[in-house]
């Protein structure tokens, strides 16, 4: 991926996870000064919001001024939302000065924007408002309950565009509530959780530039931005992705009636495969492994479950064999071999696994918006956008994590975080590396 | 030397086999074929004047015409599109990671969603000419939703059949038309004898209906038959349907039927259906349907034999096209099998209700409702008609009361 240009919002991670239960426990109620701060801003955002248009319709860029404003908004979203989404301890400040926290969107100076992209920027922003829907949340009501006001910050354009939300929680939101528990548990916050929220944060911001004309870049909501801060835990069951790109047009337009025999098969084996995992539990609570033959047979199932999802939402091309045979599909999960696990895992595996169901569940959402975006674009351009692509392959790899997990063939809990680790100096901006960070901070 | 003798020994055998074969299918269709409908009935005409009235008939035959013309260009369209196919299809097989035989559903899918996309137009426009004949008030979205998942339906059955034939083509190559066609019989069997579920929305019969039914069935020496009834659109031509067999015997008679006729013509109605409960009619179908399926079954063997067998997924798209051509070549002999039993069934209907003046009514009032041509050009009788024609049914009700001697 060399030569494209940096995306002029990126997002900075400098938090080294310690978080302080205290603030955390009552994160809500100590943001209420934020909120109500947050709200008068962005009554003021939407007016300048109208200006900036009309600026950039005229002379094309968007004036020193306006960009300064907009730009501190933003940061100040991404800081407030940080706080709320539990992905930074520290309290925010009130004005988004610019690298005064340790998630913070770095915004490059105006440049020239396209005004044809500029006249309609509301429409062709639609996609990605809607990714940025259930990736992150749309406004008051899309996460329902008390951390609801977690996504305040962009409550009055997200509800413009929050058609769609539809009452399911977005993906970060979860991540938050699930980071909640385990921060009061623990006292430091869950590399993979927080670099999920990481993400969707970057992506919000992005979102945010573009609806409010700091740029005429469209958002990137490919999940390898930004990159990890710490290498990515080892886990047994990996996805190989060896797709390129391609799709054939035809397969495309039909594909989910192309896959009714492949959901017929799915259910049939699924039946089989929920009897087996009931003599499978046993047997690895009798003696301490699961066996060789179940070990095999879920692993094929978990394989085609993965070859199946690959294909009807076009994160690969062809039609997936019926057998979950290793190796036969661009999409495949590598699963590790079978080895000794804790039986007390075993026993309460079934209530251990409900917090990445809900973390699964949840990211399903952006898993299908970016199949149904996909979907157009595949028909149009005979090829899938990569950055839709490694959205579906992150959740496929955590929904794969997720099932290996459930399905017994393994107790190592599926690891949450969507980037892969990228050396230090390789990354554009030096990230400080936090000596104290917390050892096996999996989740 | 000894070869020759065996040899000839041998194209003997073969001969005698191939003649036996010939003479057994024969047999079979010759006794599949009788039925109770006397011979000699007088050929009465009855004129189409006397079914509607002037005005109607014209409307239903330019009605027809369109339809009839539209089946025509559409049958070619589709021909010519799988041809193209059973050409060209073989190139889909690069978008295949799956095995040999879930390679061979994908080209089978992909086959019938090209017949799909192609076949589009034709279903539009026959959808436009039915709702400015208000014969139907379907709309387009409606239409297109429905034709959709129908099309999922296809795939599934598609699917299916090809896992039949090219599982049994992976051991037994160019022979797996046999245990196929066994096969194919098996399943057309229990399709007819869960069809009866498969009818679209039911709810319980009136009481009278129920009534009528028991008392038919009793006079016809059935045991009970069940009756219920469909509870289809408004626009839905009136219609009814005998379905499974044995201890699935059903009756589905749309409720249109009821809300449009009087009682004496549902009774027709009743005692059609049941006279093809007690005529054996449904076993008899899945009798021809095997008589046609082992022929049919060996022909597809035969000529995808070049393309590796059907047990390679590049022979599907041929066999396809080899499936709908001999489809076509065999509607007119399998519409004419479908005329001869409903013609029996009209016939008991009669023996049974004596009532030729309700039977009379019956017919002219589906070709008001449904602007169907009381009498059809000949060639789409024979390709698309799987009932007899509305004044043929008419004639034998005058045949039948003349015999009666009223
Ligand atoms: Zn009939």
């Amino acid at each position: 991926m060399a030569a494209v240009e940096p995306h002029p919002i990126r997002l900075v991670v400098e938090d080294d996870l310690a978080r302080s239960r205290l603030t955390v426990f009552f994160r809500l109620l100590l943001a209420i000064p934020h909120l109500i701060w947050i709200t008068l801003w962005t009554i003021a955002m939407v007016l300048i919001a109208i200006v900036n248009w009309f600026a950039v319709l005229l002379t094309g860029r968007l004036p020193g001024g306006l960009h300064d404003f907009t730009a501190a908004y933003v940061r100040y979203t991404t800081h407030l939302n940080a706080y709320l989404y539990l992905a930074a301890n520290p309290y925010p400040g009130f004005l988004g000065t610019p690298g005064s926290y340790p998630i913070d969107a770095r915004i490059e100076e105006p440049e020239r924007q396209s005004r044809w992209k500029t006249a309609f920027r509301i429409f062709l922003a639609l996609p990605a408002l809607l990714l940025m829907t259930t990736l992150v949340g749309a406004g008051g009501g899309g996460g329902g309950g008390g951390g609801g006001g977690g996504t305040t910050g962009d409550t009055d354009f997200g509800s413009e565009a929050a058609w769609g939300a539809g009452g399911t929680a977005s993906a970060v939101f979860v991540a938050a509530i699930l980071a909640w528990f385990a921060i009061l548990a623990r006292g430091y916050a869950p590399v993979g959780l927080r670099d999920l929220a990481a993400y969707g944060l970057r992506y919000a911001a992005q979102t945010f530039g573009y609806v409010l004309l700091l740029t005429d870049r469209y958002p990137n909501v490919d999940p390898r931005e930004p990159p990890a801060t710490q290498p990515t835990p080892e886990k047994p069951v990996r996805l190989r992705v060896e797709d390129d790109l391609r799709r054939s047009r035809l397969t495309v337009f039909f594909r989910l009636l192309l896959a009714i025999p492949h959901f017929v098969w799915l259910f049939l084996w699924g039946i089989a495969v929920f009897l087996a995992l009931i003599v499978g539990w046993f047997a690895t609570l009798a003696t301490g492994r699961l066996p060789d033959a179940l070990h095999r047979f879920f692993s094929a199932y978990l394989r085609y479950e993965i070859h199946v999802f690959a294909f009807v939402l076009l994160v690969a091309n062809p039609f997936p064999g019926f057998t979950g045979t290793p190796g036969s599909y661009p999409v495949d999960v590598e699963i590790g071999p079978r080895e000794p696990q804790n039986r007390w895992k075993t026993l309460f595996r079934l209530f251990l696994a409900i917090p990445a169901a809900l973390l699964n569940s949840a990211l399903s959402g952006p898993l299908y918006v970016a199949a149904f975006l996909g979907w157009f674009a595949s028909l149009a351009l005979a090829r899938m956008p990569e950055s839709l692509r490694n959205l579906g392959a992150y959740v496929l790899r955590y929904s794969a994590q997720f099932y290996a997990y459930l399905y017994l063939l393994t107790d190592s809990y599926p690891y949450s975080g969507p980037a892969e680790y990228v050396e230090p100096e390789v990354a554009l901006e030096p990230v400080p590396t936090w000596p104290d960070a917390p050892p096996e901070p999996s989740f | 030397m000894a070869r020759r003798p065996t040899r000839a020994l041998l194209l003997g055998a073969l001969f005698l086999l191939a003649v036996g074969l010939v003479a057994g299918w024969s047999l079979s269709a010759w006794a599949l074929w009788q039925t109770e409908v006397p011979d000699g009935l007088d050929p009465l005409t009855v004129p189409d004047s006397e079914i509607l009235s002037p005005d109607l008939l014209d409307e239903a035959r330019s009605y027809e015409t369109f339809l009839r013309v539209l089946f025509l260009v559409s049958l070619v369209v589709v021909i010519v599109a799988l041809a193209l196919y059973a050409r060209f299809g073989g190139r889909f097989v690069r978008e295949s990671a799956a095995g040999r035989i879930g390679t061979g559903m994908l080209l089978g899918m992909l086959g019938l969603a090209f017949l799909w996309i192609v076949d589009i137009p034709f279903g539009l426009a026959a959808l436009w000419w039915e709702r400015r004949h208000d014969v139907s008030e379907l709309d387009y979205g409606t239409w297109l939703a429905e034709n959709w998942l129908a099309l999922g339906g296809e795939f599934l059955f598609v699917c299916l059949a090809l896992l039949v034939v090219m599982g049994l083509a992976g051991p037994l190559r160019d022979w797996w038309w046999i245990p196929g066609g066994a096969v194919f019989v098996a399943l057309a069997l229990l399709f007819t004898f869960v069809s009866p579920y498969l009818l679209p929305a039911q709810v319980d019969a009136p009481p009278d209906v129920v009534a009528e039914t028991r008392s038919l069935a009793e006079e016809q020496d059935v045991g009970e038959i069940d009756v219920r009834v469909a509870d289809v659109d408004s626009y839905e031509s009136p219609n009814a349907a005998a379905a499974g067999l044995g201890p699935t015997r059903r009756i589905v008679v749309w409720d249109t039927l009821l809300e449009s006729f009087g009682d004496d013509e549902v009774r027709v109605v009743l005692a059609h259906e049941v006279g093809h409960h007690s005529r054996e009619h449904l076993w008899k179908s899945v009798a021809w349907y095997a008589l046609f399926a082992f022929p049919g079954a060996f022909l597809i063997a035969w000529t995808t034999r070049r393309r590796g067998g059907m047990r390679e997924p590049t022979a599907v798209p041929l066999a396809l096209l080899v499936f709908v051509a001999l489809q076509t070549v065999a509607l007119p002999a399998q519409n004419a099998i479908t005329r001869n039993l409903e013609a029996e069934a009209d016939w008991v209907a009669l023996e049974t209700t004596e009532d030729p003046d309700a039977a009379r009514d019956l017919f002219a009032g589906f070709s008001e409702q449904g602007l169907i041509d009381p009498s059809p050009p000949t060639w789409a009788y024979a390709l698309m008609e799987t009932h007899p024609a509305i004044a043929e049914r008419i004639a034998m009700a005058e045949a039948w009361e003349l015999r009666a001697g009223r």
